[in-house]
């Protein structure tokens, strides 16, 4: 458009100058207009995906009755009565403490036992290789819930419902996380390896010191999308923790929510919930978005 | 490099600890054991509620050392799915609040109380709490309180309409509603949450139409009768006629605050107690009617206890603490801050209480649900083909059939 | 993108012929031990489970070890169950709202913020912001967004549409639930359109501008091929997150009122750990594989021919 608009005016007199002028400013209106039209959508589409936060925390700062709209989403009159109710009459600290467990033990297992297994796949050559990894791959199709009755029987079977081990063992056969870190270590070159290994390193040796912190971008965003899941987790955690002590933040929130108990207190448990995540994701966007596209497309 | 191999092994180290260090509660070699119980909303206030315990725990163990108890407070909405899971899962409490309805299910859990009850205290109870406590001729828990939801009405409504009498039967209910419509008023208010109780709101109703909800030998359902299909016609007049309030006929879990209870807009319910309404409607406006009748007079009460799992470790423990909580003045003091009655014979808490007086006059005409092991799963089924029927999904009969079907593959 | 860089390079690495030499040997030694922890793993609590999971619809298991063979019986209740059928017709129905909303939402914010402009990344940060937080917390939040009085209500009688809480309402409360499941997911279909958009050539787009090809004609025949694999995934994944949908019904309405939201997953989780009918639950589970497979291959034929 703009090559066009720009060639003529040379060729010829004033009145076409004019309306060459005009058909420019014709195309700027009509590039404002469809600016501002995708500047309105995406601030309508921002208000719509930002306002329950807004809702979540100023009406967790708001009295008990204060429940209607648009009256009770005014900014000011706040007060943290909920969050003291919460985290002195109700175990809140201990479900983060159990949550906080639940996702930071899972995350690191998880990202040594895959990278582990990942190595192995990608660069070592043994008997059954390549159906143990597709078969690996393969569990990716059987869904959670096909599994979660068996599981469930298994881990009461021996005794693990209301344990940690019985929360975060099973989470820890995790496929994608193989594969992909199969995926990323195939990528690099043999030499690294082979020439540690001829210096006399042992293997282990090899997959500490040369492996692991070659992988370290990987390694961040997977672990942040191990983490991310194990703290929003819900079903499993829903099953496995029957006693207070051993609820997390989701099924914790969830039996404040079935309880008598305002909304009010419901919401600062959220936010409580909230806001580890939010700053995890405020530090590692990036690694976030990037965990999504990749976990994504090869999942 | 190094530095970060460092940080991995130490959380390798960490998770490891963590695994290993939360297997059991290995406290069985300390020679110190520990009592866990499950408990609930009995007394509605949650401060109150663990106050409550909080103390008794603290008086409990100073008298005895060497045991230690837990009491850990469950919601009441889904607390059989708790429970069954835990149980399910080899965990769960060493003692738990039952009632009678749901005593069957747990039954080959239970560890019975006979032997842990002296026959001076058996004999101090109120024959009907024994009675309701009792399984196969054995005693599965420690009685701790009765209960009773007559119909009880909010006076300052009857005098905003200007109507002098109480409704006791249906069908006086039915000709006041429309008096109570004109005026801006509901006549009375049915909460029909599916993961509540149908004690409290459907069976009443089938009780006082003739009808049950298991067949005597507890085999199969019933409550699809004539009986069944008339109590929930009559409810569906209400809804249809305007004369309820509709939300709270679906809702879960709904706050009492925001119900036309509170408002004092309801002039009659049988599903709450003067404690739940009283701070709403002002103690001198609330009227006991007495159990609403049909074709039978009668309401649902009931009589909470305490009961002994078989995999408690320490049973005496667990029975010292259960004799200990339902000693005559712990229970009186408990009994009296949740607004229930004591299940011992002749012991009237509230002598000068002229509304709680009444409502113990009420406490003979309950049933306590049916006492069959799959009667809280029934009720699973029940209570939403209930809600289809009132908000007009489908005809009272054709729910009550699915939901018997639905039944039938439950007890077989 | 791992596929171009895969090329082994075999410099160093052992020749063919000397297979069986001692560095081959430890190879193969360390390579097994390397993946046997996973390999416990998987087998304990992935094989173990999906086996059991497939067989556990034909038996009456009990805890404590007591398997009973059923044969059909519990499929056969299954076929009989009006409460299945009407959580199927639930489930597909959630799936019906929230699929095509969500795809719809991720394309078009996708199409909106994959040009850079000043701010891009600041909205495509807080599309993503929903996706990160657990369905318990944005179930509670939008339990009172949808109630009586509520922000939704609210502004649905302001457009004229009747001051119903859609969560209280029989037939709005999928549409209620399915506009949370859509809030929740189109960040997540957004950052995998955008990945793909990447893929489209810039030149072939700004040539065919210049060719006046208008923007719907330039999406159709020149963005839409390549984002076709990418449409596919997503249109397999939400199916099946929506086929699954369980923490905010669980919040939000517990399959209420009169079994309008009660789902599949709802059904499985009740049977199994409400009533502890383990073999009736499996038989839902099953069915449920069942369903998602045969979805996903319709999927295939129409979205994926090239894929």
């Amino acid at each position: 458009m703009t090559v066009v608009t720009e060639s003529r005016p040379r060729r010829t007199g004033p009145g076409v100058q004019a309306s060459a002028d005009a058909a420019r400013r014709r195309a700027d209106r009509g590039r404002l207009l469809r600016r501002t039209g995708r500047g309105l959508v995406l601030a309508v589409m921002s208000v719509v995906a930002l306002f329950p936060f807004y809702a979540l925390v100023i009406l967790s700062l708001k009295p008990a009755e204060a429940i209607h709209f648009p009256g009770s989403l005014t900014p000011w009159h706040l007060d943290g009565g909920a969050y003291s109710t919460i985290l002195g009459a109700q175990d809140v600290l201990r479900w983060t403490l159990n949550t906080g467990v639940y996702s930071i033990v899972s995350v690191v297992m998880v990202l040594l036992l895959s990278s582990m297994a990942g190595y192995a796949f990608a660069k070592k050559r043994f008997p059954g290789k390549e159906p143990i990894f597709w078969s690996f791959v393969a569990m990716v199709m059987v869904p959670y819930h096909v599994t979660l009755v068996p599981t469930f029987i298994l881990i009461a079977e021996t005794n693990g419902v209301d344990t940690y081990w019985g929360l975060i063992l099973p989470t820890l056969a995790n496929a994608q996380a193989v594969f992909l870190m199969r995926q990323f270590i195939k990528s690099l070159p043999d030499e690294l390896f082979e020439a540690a290994r001829l210096d006399g390193c042992s293997e282990w040796r090899v997959f500490v010191s040369i492996v692991l912190p070659l992988t370290k971008p990987v390694l961040a965003t997977l672990g942040i999308f191990v983490f991310l899941w194990h703290w929003n987790d819900f079903l499993w955690p829903l099953v496995i923790g029957q006693s207070p002590d051993m609820r997390t933040l989701t099924t914790g929130i969830a039996s404040l929510n079935q309880q008598n108990v305002p909304l009010n207190q419901v919401l600062a448990g959220s936010v409580v919930a909230l806001v580890p995540i939010f700053l995890a994701y405020l530090v590692g966007q990036r690694y976030v978005q990037e965990s999504v596209a990749m976990t994504g497309i090869k999942g | 490099m190094r530095h970060r191999s460092a940080i991995a092994a130490t959380a390798l180290a960490v998770a490891g600890a963590l695994l290993a260090g939360c297997g059991g509660s290995g406290d069985s070699g300390s020679g110190k054991s520990t009592v866990t119980m499950w408990t609930y909303p009995v007394i509605a206030d949650d401060k109150q509620n663990h106050a409550y315990w909080d103390e008794q725990v603290a008086a409990f163990e100073k008298a005895n050392p060497k045991n230690d108890v837990k009491v850990e407070i469950f919601p009441w909405a889904n607390r059989d799915e708790a429970l069954t899971t835990a149980l399910a899962g080899g965990k769960g409490p060493d003692v738990a609040y039952l009632i009678p309805d749901q005593v069957p299910k747990y039954a080959p859990n239970i560890e019975p109380f006979d032997r842990y009850m002296t026959p001076a205290a058996k004999q101090a109870y109120r024959p009907a709490a024994i009675q309701a406590a009792t399984v196969d001729g054995k005693l599965m828990d420690a009685p701790l309180l009765m209960s009773t939801e007559p119909l009880v009405c909010n006076k300052k409504v009857f005098d905003a309409v200007g109507e002098t009498r109480y409704p006791t039967t249906w069908d006086e209910l039915l000709a006041m509603a429309p008096e109570f419509k004109a005026k801006g008023y509901d006549i009375t208010t049915y909460n029909g949450d599916a993961t509540g109780s149908l004690n409290i709101s459907f069976y009443p109703l089938l009780w006082e139409a003739g009808g049950d909800v298991f067949s005597k030998d507890g085999k199969s359902v019933t409550f699809d009768s004539p009986a069944g299909v008339k109590a929930l016609t009559f409810l569906k007049k209400l809804v249809d006629g305007g004369y309820v309030e509709k939300a709270p006929i679906t809702k879960t879990s709904p706050n009492i605050e925001q119900t036309r209870i509170a408002q004092n807009k309801v002039a009659c319910s049988w599903q709450h107690l003067p404690g739940d309404v009283q701070q709403y409607w002002g103690k001198e406006n609330v009227h006991v009617v007495g159990q609403f009748k049909d074709v039978k007079q009668v309401g649902y009460g009931t009589v909470g206890g305490l009961s002994i799992f078989k995999k408690a470790g320490d049973k005496d423990a667990a029975a010292k603490w259960i004799n200990f909580v339902t000693a005559k003045a712990q229970m009186d003091a408990y009994d009296k801050k949740a607004g229930f009655f004591s299940p011992l014979a002749g012991n009237d808490l509230y002598a000068d209480d002229p509304v709680m007086s009444a409502m113990e006059k009420t406490l003979d005409q309950v049933d306590v649900g049916p006492l069959v092991p799959k009667a809280r799963d029934v009720m699973g089924v029940l209570a939403p083909e209930i809600q289809a029927a009132l908000i007009g999904k489908k005809s009272p009969e054709d729910a009550l059939r699915d939901a018997a079907k639905e039944a039938k593959f439950m007890t077989g | 993108m791992a596929t171009q860089l895969t090329v082994r390079k075999r410099g160093l690495a052992p020749p063919e012929g000397r297979r069986r030499s001692p560095l081959a040997r430890r190879d193969a030694v360390a390579g097994m031990l390397f993946v046997l922890p996973c390999f416990a793993l998987f087998l304990v609590f992935r094989f173990g489970p999906a086996v059991a999971g497939s067989l556990l619809g034909f038996f009456d298991y009990q805890v404590g070890g007591s398997a009973k063979w059923r044969g059909l019986a519990n499929f056969r209740r299954l076929w009989h169950d009006p409460v299945f059928w009407s959580a199927l017709k639930v489930t597909l129905l959630y799936a019906l709202f929230a699929v095509p909303t969500t795809i719809a939402a991720s394309l078009g914010m996708a199409l909106l913020t994959r040009r850079g402009f000043r701010g891009v990344r600041f909205f495509r940060s807080i599309f993503f912001l929903p996706v990160i937080t657990s369905l318990v917390l944005t179930g509670a939040i939008f339990r009172w967004v949808f109630s009586a009085g509520g922000p939704w209500s609210t502004v649905m009688g302001w457009v004229g549409l009747g001051h119903t809480a859609w969560l209280e309402d029989t037939t709005m409360v999928i549409p209620a639930l399915a506009l949370v499941g859509v809030w929740s997911r189109f960040g997540y279909g957004m950052l995998i359109l955008l990945a793909a958009l990447q893929n489209v050539p810039r030149e072939l787009e700004e040539a065919a501008t210049m060719d006046g090809a208008g923007p719907w004609q330039r999406f159709r025949y020149i963005v839409f091929p390549q984002l076709r694999p990418a449409l596919f995934f997503l249109a397999v994944i939400e199916t099946t997150m929506s086929f699954q949908a369980f923490d905010s019904v669980y919040m939000m309405t517990s399959g209420g009122p009169a079994h309008a939201s009660y789902t599949l997953v709802f059904d499985l989780y009740e049977q199994g750990f409400k009533y502890m009918d383990f073999g009736y639950s499996g038989a839902i589970g099953l069915a449920l594989f069942v369903m998602t497979l045969v979805v996903a291959l319709i999927q295939r034929l129409i979205l994926g021919r090239d894929t």
